[in-house]
Order: C-alpha cells, then sequence, then structure tokens
C-alpha cells in the first residue's frame, strides 16, 4: 500500500530524514519508535505532504501512484490521513461544518455528489457512539479549548467519518491520561480491518499495548536502524533508547 | 504674554545664539541649526487642530516670561542636591544647572569611552557628532526642530565598539529658579558601537518655586549587538513643564529598553521613538505614570518595524488621582518587508479622582502579513473583591487602595534593572502613595 | 501565490446595468436643482427651505482629509443629483414596474412579489434617485407600522418626518451629511409605534443603475417607547469605469426601551483588479438611545472603492446599549476607513465594539473608533475587540481606536491583533482533503462568526457567499 524507498529530507538546510525504506501492506499494523528528534514526526509530515520539508531523494508510493507531486489534499483524497500529534485550533469553524467540508471534498474528488444533511447528521451520530463523545461536541469551534483528550479523540472521530485506507497516529497517545488513550485506542481498534493499514508513531511502548503492531520499527537519527515484531517493543521499552547510542559508538 | 511672544524671543535669542558662536557658525552643524530654526519658524508651536497634539493643549504653558538663556554660572553645593542621586552606587554624573554645564558636581570619563558633555564631544569628536547629530530625531515636529536649533548642550556618551560601562550613567538636569522662569532646551547624544552596554539614569530637578520649561531632545544610536537602557525619572516641582522627546535608531539584534516613570511635574509630554532598522532588534518600553492634583502627563511612543525579525514590547500604566489627566499614543507601524515581526502593547489606566480623565489611542499600522502585532488597552478601577477582602482583614480603606495601586505599580518596577534604582523607584511610588514603604514591601 | 491571483482576479457579479429609460437631471448643483428635486417630489415648502439652509451650509464647508484613505475627490457640479427609472407614476401593483427593472432583482436574487418573497421580509428597493416598490405596506399599516419610501413620508407623514429629520445628524454634522440633506432623493422611513413588535425584517435593497449619478438616500428610522424592529439593507452597481459617489444619511431614534437592529450587506461596485471605476461610499449613520433602548449595527462590508463610515449610537440614557459588528473586507485597490463611535453620557450605558478587518490585494483597511465617556456616564462599560487578517504582503492594515474618559466609575476594555491565516490551519484543512480555496472560505468564516451571526438568517446566507466570493482562498 505505501511504499517509501531511500527518502532523504531536510528543513533550512538541516538533514532530517537520511534514507528511510518502508513498505506497508495493506490491513497491517506498524509502528515505529524513536526517541525525540529522531524523525518521527517529520517522516509524517512528509507523507502527508506538508510543504515545509525539502525531500532530497527517494520515492513515495501509495498504491502505486507517486505522492510526490501531489498536494496534501490530493493525497488525502486517495485515503491518506494523519492523526495530527498537536491538531489546530480553528475559531469559529464548528466541528460539524469542518467535518461536512471535508467529507463533501473527498466525495467531490470522487465524482459523487455531496452527502445530504440528514445522512450526513445519522453518521456523525453513529461514529461520536463509537467513541462515546458527548453531542454538544459537534457545535463547538474545531479543537478551541479542547483537552488533549477531547483533541485526540476529534482526530479519530474524523478518522473514523473519512474511512482512509492508511492512517497514520502521530504521537496519538502524547498527552493523554491512561483512560483517554483507552477510549482513542478503542476507537482506532474498532476502525481496524483487513482492507486498512495504519501506521502508529510513538516514543512510548505504552499505546501499543492497546493497539497491537505487526511490524515495529526503531528510528534514529534519520533511518530506520532496526525492525521486528511486537516483541521489539518491549525490549525498547526495558532498555530505553541508550543502546542506539552505544550501537552508534561501535560503528 | 501669548504663544507668539515666546516663538518672537526664540527667534531673537537665536541671533544672540549666532553671534556667540562666532567662527562655529559656519560648520555643517550649524547649518543643520539653521534649517531647523526655519522649520521652527514656519510651524511654530504645535497646536490641538494637529493629531498628535488632540489632547495635549501646549498654549497655557508656552504662555510664560521665559529666561530663554542663563547668562550666568549658578554655584551650588553637592549637599543641595544629593538627594537626587542614586548615593547607593557609584556612577559617572553630567550635571547642568540652569542648562549649563556643572563640571565642580560632575564626574565624567575619557578613558576607554567619552561620558561627557555635548559641547566636549563637539572639541574632542566632531566627527561623530556631524555623523550622528540630527539623524535620529528628525521630520515635522517643530519643537525637536526648536530644540536642534539651540542644541549646544547636554550629554555625550560614546562607547566603541566591545565596551561595556560598568557604572550607571546619571545626567541631572537642574533649575536653580535664581534667574526667574526660564526654558532650557538640552540636547542629548548617545552612541553604542558594536556590542557596547551601557545604563544611564536620566532626571529633571526644580530646585525652586519658579517655572521652568523644558524642550529636551535625545538621540541614541545602537549599534550592532549593543545593549542600553535608559531609564527617566520624572519626579519635578509642580511648577515644570517638561517635553521630553527620545528618538532611538537600533542596528541588527541591538536591544534597547526605556523606562519612564513619572510622579511629578505639572505639565510632561513625552515623546519616545524607535526606529529598528536591523534585523533581530529589539525594544522595550515600561512607563508607570502616577498623578494626581491638576498634573498633565501625556506618553506618545512610536514603534517604526523596518526591518524584519525584530521584537516590540511595551507596557504603560497609570493611576491618575485629582483633576489629573493622562494621554496615551502609542504607534506601531510594521513597513512592508518587515516580516515575522513581534510588536506588543499595553496600557493600562486606573483612574481614581472625580474630575480625572485618560485619552488613550492604542494605534497599528500594518504593512506586513507575516507578523505577530497586538495591543490592549483597559481603563476601570480597582478590584472591588480585593479591596474588601484587604479590608474584611481590618486594613482601612484608604491603605488598602493604596497597597493595591502600589502593586500595580510594582509590575512595572520589577522590570528595572538596577536593585537600587529599583528600591528608589518603589520608595517614590510609596511616598506619593502614601503607604509605609517598609509594609508594602 | 497562485490560489492568492486567482482569487484576487474574481469578478464582480452584480456589474449588469439595467437598460430602462430614466428621467435624468442635467449633471450639476445649484439652488435650482434643488428646487427641481424638491419639486419633482411634490415636498412641502418647509422641506424646500430645509434642503436649501443645507446647501448654504454645504457651501461653507470643506472636504474632510483626515480619513487614512486617498482618492480623487468627487467633480461635485459633474453629478447629476437626480435620476428615476421611467415610467414615473405611482406603482399600484407588480405590473406596473418595468419589466426589466423585474429582471434586474432577478439577477440579483430579489423577488419583488410578495407571494415569492420569504413572508419574513418586507422590501423597499430603491435604484438611483427613487423608490420603485414596496412591499408587504398595507399588512404592516394594520399594526399601525409605517414603511414608506422617505418622499412619501414628506407628504404623507409630514410631522413625525419633521419632527426627527436632521435631530441625529444635524445638517451641519458633516460635509457629506449636508450635501446629503440639500440633495437627498429617496430612502426609506419606518415607523414603529409604541409597544409594537415589527414582525418581519424591514429590507432596503438600494442600486445605483444610470451612469454619471449619485446617490443620496436618507433613511430615517423611529422606535416608539418599547418597540422592536430589525431592518437590513443591500446595496449594488453596475461596474463602471468612472466613480460614482454614494453619500448617504441614515438617523436612527430608539424612544425608552425600544430596540432598533440594522443591518447592511454593503456591495456596491469597488472598481476592477486595477483600481479604476467603484463607488466612493461616504455615509453617515447615528442613531440615539433614549431610556433602556438598545440600538444594534451589524455590518458586512465587502464593496466600494472607497469607504468611510462609522455607525453610531450615542447613548443618551440611562441604561442604554450600543453594539457594533462589522466585517470589513478589501480586496484589489480598495480602501476602507470604517468603525463606530460609541457615545456614553448616561449612567450604566453599554457598548460593544466587536470588529474583523480582512484586507487582500493592494488594499488598505483601516479600523477607526471612538469610545467616550462623558462625566455622567456613571459605570458605564465598553468592551472592544478590533482584529485584522491579512492575506499577502501588498495589503495594509491599521487600528485608530480612540478611547477618552471623562468618569471614573468607567470601564473600557479594548484589544486587538493582527494576523495571517495559519500555515497549520492550511495544512490541518488540506489533510482533510480540503482545497486551500475552501480552506480559506472555510476559516474566514469561522472568524467572522461573531458578526455573522447577528444578521438575520436570509442575510447571514448571502454575506457567507459575498466573503467566500470576495476572498476564497487567499494565502500563497
Amino acid at each position: 500500500m505505501l511504499k517509501i524507498q531511500g527518502l532523504k529530507a531536510s528543513i533550512d538546510g538541516q538533514p532530517i530524514l537520511n534514507g528511510i525504506d518502508l513498505e506497508i501492506g495493506r490491513g497491517e499494523v506498524h509502528a515505529i519508535m524513536g526517541p525525540n528528534g529522531s524523525g518521527k514526526s517529520t517522516l509524517s509530515n512528509v507523507i502527508a505532504g506538508r510543504e515545509d520539508y525539502e525531500i532530497e531523494s527517494g520515492s513515495l508510493e501509495f498504491e502505486g501512484t507517486d505522492l510526490m507531486e501531489l498536494a496534501p489534499e490530493e493525497r488525502a483524497h486517495l485515503g491518506l490521513f494523519l492523526s495530527f500529534q498537536y491538531p489546530v485550533e480553528i475559531p469559529g469553524v464548528s466541528v460539524t461544518n469542518f467535518v461536512k467540508t471535508a467529507i463533501n471534498q473527498h466525495r467531490k474528488a470522487k465524482g459523487l455528489e455531496p452527502m445530504e444533511a440528514k445522512d450526513m447528521l445519522r453518521l456523525m451520530r453513529e461514529k461520536m457512539e463509537l467513541l462515546g463523545m458527548d453531542k454538544g461536541f459537534l457545535s463547538r469551534s474545531l479543537n478551541e479549548g479542547f483537552s488533549g483528550g477531547e483533541k485526540k479523540r476529534n482526530e479519530i472521530f474524523q478518522m473514523a467519518l473519512l474511512e482512509p485506507k492508511l492512517a497514520i497516529l502521530d504521537e496519538t497517545d502524547s498527552g493523554l491520561d491512561i483512560d483517554a488513550l483507552r477510549i482513542v485506542a478503542e476507537g482506532v481498534n474498532a476502525l481496524r480491518s483487513p482492507e486498512r493499514s495504519i501506521l502508529v508513531i510513538t516514543h512510548y511502548q505504552r499505546l501499543l499495548e492497546y493497539i497491537q503492531p505487526d511490524f515495529i520499527h526503531v528510528l534514529h537519527k534519520g533511518r530506520i536502524v532496526k525492525s521486528g515484531d511486537k516483541g521489539l517493543a518491549l525490549e525498547l521499552e526495558k532498555r530505553g533508547y541508550d543502546w542506539l547510542k552505544e550501537k552508534e559508538a561501535e560503528v | 504674554m501669548s504663544m507668539d511672544s515666546l516663538k518672537d524671543r526664540l527667534q531673537s535669542s537665536f541671533i544672540v545664539f549666532e553671534n556667540e558662536l562666532k567662527e562655529e557658525t559656519r560648520s555643517p552643524l550649524h547649518s543643520i541649526r539653521r534649517q531647523a530654526m526655519k522649520r521652527f519658524e514656519a510651524q511654530g508651536f504645535p497646536s490641538v487642530k494637529l493629531e498628535d497634539w488632540k489632547y495635549t493643549n501646549l498654549k497655557p504653558i508656552v504662555k510664560g516670561d521665559y529666561t530663554v538663556f542663563a547668562d550666568r554660572e549658578q554655584g551650588l553645593e553637592f549637599s543641595e542636591i544629593k538627594r537626587f542621586f542614586l548615593n547607593e552606587l557609584d556612577t559617572y554624573k553630567i550635571v547642568f544647572v540652569d542648562g549649563r554645564y556643572s563640571s565642580w558636581l560632575s564626574s565624567t570619563t575619557h578613558q576607554n569611552y567619552d561620558i561627557c558633555t555635548f559641547s566636549a564631544g563637539l572639541r574632542r569628536h566632531r566627527s561623530v557628532i556631524d555623523a550622528y547629530f540630527s539623524k535620529a530625531a528628525w521630520g515635522e515636529r517643530s519643537l525637536v526642530a526648536l530644540n536642534t536649533a539651540f542644541a549646544r548642550e547636554g550629554a555625550f556618551v560614546r562607547i566603541p565598539a566591545g565596551k561595556v560601562v560598568e557604572k550607571p550613567i546619571e545626567v541631572m538636569h537642574i533649575s536653580t529658579g535664581s534667574i526667574g522662569d526660564s526654558m532650557n532646551q538640552p540636547r542629548g547624544l548617545i552612541v553604542l558601537e558594536e556590542g557596547a552596554e551601557a545604563t544611564l539614569i536620566e532626571r529633571h530637578q526644580n530646585l525652586g518655586n519658579a517655572r521652568v520649561l523644558t524642550n529636551s531632545v535625545t538621540e541614541v544610536f545602537a549599534g550592532a549587538g549593543s545593549h542600553f537602557h535608559y531609564l527617566k525619572i520624572q519626579n519635578d516641582s509642580p511648577t515644570t513643564a517638561l517635553i521630553d522627546h527620545t528618538s532611538i535608531v537600533q542596528e541588527r539584534d541591538s536591544r534597547v529598553d526605556v523606562g519612564t516613570f513619572v510622579f511629578g511635574g505639572r505639565f510632561v509630554r513625552n515623546e519616545l521613538e524607535f526606529k529598528l532598522e536591523g534585523p533581530g532588534a529589539n525594544a522595550g518600553m515600561i512607563g508607570l505614570s502616577l498623578v494626581d492634583a491638576d498634573q498633565f502627563v501625556d506618553h506618545h511612543t512610536g514603534v517604526d518595524h523596518v526591518a524584519p525579525h525584530c521584537q516590540s514590547d511595551e507596557l504603560y500604566k497609570g493611576v491618575y488621582d485629582g483633576k489629573s489627566q493622562g494621554v496615551f499614543n502609542g504607534r506601531i507601524m510594521v513597513r512592508p518587508g518587515a516580516q515575522k515581526t513581534n510588536a506588543f502593547q499595553q496600557n493600562h489606566n486606573v483612574l481614581l479622582g472625580e474630575k480625572a480623565t485618560v485619552d488613550t489611542k492604542p494605534q497599528l499600522e500594518i504593512f506586513a502579513d507575516d507578523v505577530k502585532c497586538s495591543h490592549g488597552c483597559t481603563i476601570g478601577q480597582l478590584d472591588e473583591d480585593a479591596l474588601f477582602y484587604l479590608r474584611s482583614r481590618g486594613i482601612p480603606a484608604h491603605e488598602a487602595q493604596a497597597l493595591l495601586l502600589y502593586a500595580f505599580g510594582e509590575e512595572i518596577i520589577a522590570k528595572v534593572p538596577l536593585p537600587e534604582l529599583r528600591q528608589r523607584l518603589s520608595r517614590l511610588m510609596a511616598r506619593k502613595l502614601n503607604v509605609d514603604f517598609e509594609l508594602s514591601l | 501565490m497562485e490560489v492568492l491571483e486567482h482569487i484576487t482576479r474574481n469578478e464582480y457579479a452584480y456589474g449588469f446595468t439595467t437598460d430602462v429609460e430614466s428621467d435624468k437631471v442635467p449633471p450639476g448643483l445649484n439652488e435650482d436643482v434643488i428646487r427641481l428635486i424638491s419639486a419633482k417630489k411634490n415636498e412641502p415648502q418647509w422641506m424646500l427651505d430645509w434642503r436649501l439652509e443645507a446647501y448654504r451650509i454645504w457651501q461653507e464647508m470643506t472636504e474632510p482629509e483626515w480619513a487614512n484613505v486617498h482618492y480623487e475627490k468627487p467633480h461635485f457640479q459633474e453629478i447629476s443629483y437626480y435620476s428615476a427609472p421611467k415610467p414615473k407614476k405611482t406603482l399600484g401593483s407588480l405590473d406596473e414596474v418595468d419589466p426589466e427593472l423585474l429582471k434586474t432583482f432577478e439577477k440579483l436574487g430579489i423577488s419583488l412579489d410578495e407571494q415569492k418573497r420569504l413572508t419574513g421580509v418586507a422590501m423597499d428597493v430603491v435604484v438611483d434617485s427613487v423608490s420603485i416598490k414596496t412591499t408587504f405596506q398595507a399588512k404592516l399599516k394594520e399594526m399601525g407600522i409605517l414603511f414608506c419610501p422617505m418622499s412619501e413620508a414628506v407628504r404623507d407623514h409630514p410631522d413625525l418626518v419633521r419632527k426627527y429629520l436632521g435631530t441625529v445628524v444635524p445638517r451641519t454634522d458633516n460635509f457629506y451629511a449636508a450635501l446629503n440633506s440639500a440633495v437627498f432623493t429617496d430612502g426609506s422611513f419606518c415607523y414603529i409605534p409604541k409597544g409594537v413588535r415589527c414582525p418581519m425584517e424591514l429590507s432596503t435593497y438600494f442600486r445605483i443603475n444610470e451612469a454619471g449619478t449619485g446617490q443620496f438616500e436618507r433613511t430615517l428610522i423611529v422606535a416608539e417607547e418599547g418597540s422592536y424592529v430589525s431592518y437590513l439593507e443591500g446595496c449594488t452597481a453596475p461596474m463602471r469605469d468612472e466613480n460614482q459617489l454614494h453619500a448617504a444619511v441614515v438617523e436612527l431614534i430608539a424612544l425608552d426601551g425600544a430596540e432598533i437592529k440594522y443591518s447592511t450587506v454593503q456591495n456596491w461596485y469597488p472598481g476592477d483588479a486595477q483600481g479604476k471605476g467603484g463607488v466612493f461610499n461616504f455615509v453617515t449613520k447615528r442613531g440615539l438611545c433614549e431610556r433602556n433602548a438598545k440600538i444594534s449595527w451589524t455590518q458586512v462590508e465587502t464593496g466600494s472603492a472607497v469607504t468611510w463610515k462609522y455607525p453610531s449610537c450615542i447613548l443618551k440614557g440611562e441604561n442604554s446599549v450600543g453594539e457594533f459588528y462589522s466585517v470589513a473586507v478589501t480586496n484589489h485597490h480598495q480602501q476602507a476607513d470604517t468603525g463606530t463611535k460609541m457615545i456614553h453620557l448616561g449612567r450604566n450605558t453599554k457598548s460593544t465594539i466587536i470588529s474583523k478587518g480582512i484586507c487582500a490585494g493592494k488594499s488598505n483597511g483601516s479600523y477607526r473608533g471612538l469610545v467616550k465617556m462623558g462625566p455622567r456616564a456613571q459605570n458605564a462599560r465598553n468592551f472592544s475587540q478590533c482584529d485584522s487578517l491579512l492575506m499577502g504582503d501588498a495589503c495594509g492594515s491599521h487600528t485608530f481606536p480612540y478611547i477618552e474618559i471623562e468618569n471614573r466609575t468607567a470601564r473600557v476594555e479594548h484589544e486587538a491583533t493582527t494576523s495571517k491565516i495559519g500555515e497549520d490551519q492550511l495544512f490541518y484543512c488540506n489533510q482533510r482533503g480540503i482545497p486551500t480555496e475552501d480552506a480559506i472560505a472555510l476559516i474566514v468564516n469561522g472568524y467572522c462568526k461573531e458578526v455573522l451571526n447577528q444578521l438575520p438568517m436570509e442575510f447571514a446566507v448571502e454575506a457567507q457567499k459575498l466573503l467566500a466570493l470576495s476572498l476564497e482562498g487567499s494565502v500563497g
């Protein structure tokens, strides 16, 4: 589904990704772990098409389509979803209005008519129930004054509505207490399907207890230095990231 | 005596002044003076019809029989003026009495850097003065032009590249009143070269009951990476009027902080203008006015963001009792191309007196899109709940009010760099509020 | 940047002219022209005298220059001060309106047919100098509500007009108010009797059609004790290469306990992308509040080449309330200097100012406001929020709030910010599949929401469309 080869990216002349190779198959759940500053968020932003980064070399393919030349919204229309580490606030724009616009733009890209208002509402209600969300939530301004937990839940809510083929969860666990984390993770798990791939990006092993990955990759200094199954997460939890430095010293 | 007659007197004084200057009249500096005099003659004193003087009526101030030049030096003992200095600290001192330099009372230097008078600067560093004089304080202002026309004496500070002045510099303008009502026009020039650092404290003090009108202009040039602290204590007697204009030009990564503290004086007009010409320059302004009776205080500030990546921060507070009047006009200008500008301005006022008034106009003029600019302004009273809380603990109303006002002012004073000066300012504030200083600590 | 260019090239959608014959007075202004206007309207002598006095006052005045706008001053002798679509006769039913004009209003999305209209809106339509149709008049009359063209009010309700005309905006007020007083042609008159709550929105649609004419309408709204009315106005004009002058005066009088809500969606022709043509919109709007009264101004301003207007409230009576909600959009070479004046005279008076400026292209937008609290305004309160959003680096946004406080119990809070649409916000929307243009429309609408929420439903939709049209997508 997603195929990354030799991806190098920098910002303001500072190299951040130094040759990433990663392949994610249909229905697979991958996790990328790594210490702060290893390039985790850069990777998710580059996949989603953020323009602040300079792509030096490498390729980025999604279901055989080259993503490099596509605008962020075009990538989204293909079925790529990024759950942001820090979802932005947009004052005055209600969740309903925002979600309605997003869904109809997806439909427009597929050549479909805008969704009927009553269908839209029914769909939103259904997904809100899934995530145990309050009705009042829909009329609030997007992310404005939301708690950390509400912001992340809102991201998963949108993911549920947009039904992406690949969802990237960027540090979805950061800033969440254990209860909020469980609710968010349950939401994600409910969206798991053989058709949907998920890439979980996280610093801690904690989230992976709830969202069990098929594969784990360790990112360090812009490179994947180790890959394995979920056992790797436990090893990291025990040993921390210091061994990476030792390994580096050995080299 | 009308406004025009002071203007007439100044015009004839200019002729006397030129006669005194002799050969000096052929210098490039003097041609600037002449041009400035022409400008003042054409414009005269500013009237309330000008937007910048909308709330500030100069008419009653310039209606006075002022002596424009002191004809002789007045003898003063240091003990008579000691209380106005920061005696806890070793400082450089530049002291003027009735507009004339007093070497007796001063403590200047030419070692490593120059901390002296404008006239000494002219003798020793003519090229520096030619390079900087009237380059910052220019434009349409007729009172700046008037000062420029008569520019002869004031503080001159020149700090060469990389030098740090360890001791604060105190600049004191004393009026004795022994020559009757008088008008002073000090002219300051401060040049900090690359990476230089200095702190300067400025005060005007009238010792008698005569009327004193001061029209002061100071120009500051802050070279790349330099750091200048400029503190103005305005606590003069009730028969004085001060018009103080300061223009500051800042180069790359320089930092200039100006604090203006007004407790005394009948009429005070401060004009403080920054021009941020180099990227990364940082301008800070703080101000506190604590006035009562028929005092009038006007703060006009302007920050001109010319270069990108600059920052300006401004916080002014005022407390107005009796029938005092406050004016605040803060202008932030962001020029085309001055992207990534951060400009913040706050102005908070408390009205205590039944007849006290405040006119405030915080303005933003923005011509670049990638900027963060904001201003906030409040006018109100002390927090009723806080007052009640203090009173319920047995603190009488007047003391409770004074304590809250003290806290209101302390936020500004806490930003002053020298502990000795902070204490001095806190003491002045406590005295003005009639609270026990020790208690308020 | 491409997006910005695309958007800023957006065409003015209301720029057509209507081909109807008109009765037009030759250009120029003198006492004879004023007499002619007065005669054409069958005015009583007192009205003519009032106009002539205004003309004399105007001649003594000079054009103001303090606003932050630059333009070539109108040539007052080249303007025609009266233009009426022919045939000029009293219109009893819709059949008598020129079919060409009916088509005009269909293009504008306005139906003059009472059957087809939304039942909640009564409409007066003013083309150039005259009112061509007022709907629902009969129904309103049953409740004692008068809603008619100003010229009709002068003839049929002279006592009311004489009592209130010029009491809030005197002829001596300013240059353009004096000019308007001398030559005003039509506009709406509303009178709401004591205790009556007007059951529908009263609305006037203004349209300048003829070339070389100015529009000088005059609106007067009187709300008697305890009454309520919501009034809306909309404005459009054809695209013309020369500048057209629109100098209106609006006076509101809210007597004890009355409430007037006045909404404007102003979309006069703004000129082309090079700054050629467009309407000069110099308007004086002011309301007077007696005890416990409330006046609320809401405006969405997207049109005109040059605008200066400051809908104001004189809060004379105790406990009276003034509100000002404004969205002002400038693009291309447009210039707007707009804001409000809240004059607090009475005790416990309150005012709120919410101003949202949006500047794009090479335009300049200024907020200019005055909050004044007089010595007797015990416990008066004001809150002001003035925000500006900049799109592109060639525009300018300016804020000039004047705050004058003469009472120690008054409280004023003023805040202002200037910013641009965040890259983060755009990327977030893009990631959810929303293209940049739509994202900007969404964000701008959100930014203006506090103001748009104040508009009656029918206008809110129109205003949102207008915003999207004049701005959708503007960050490159």
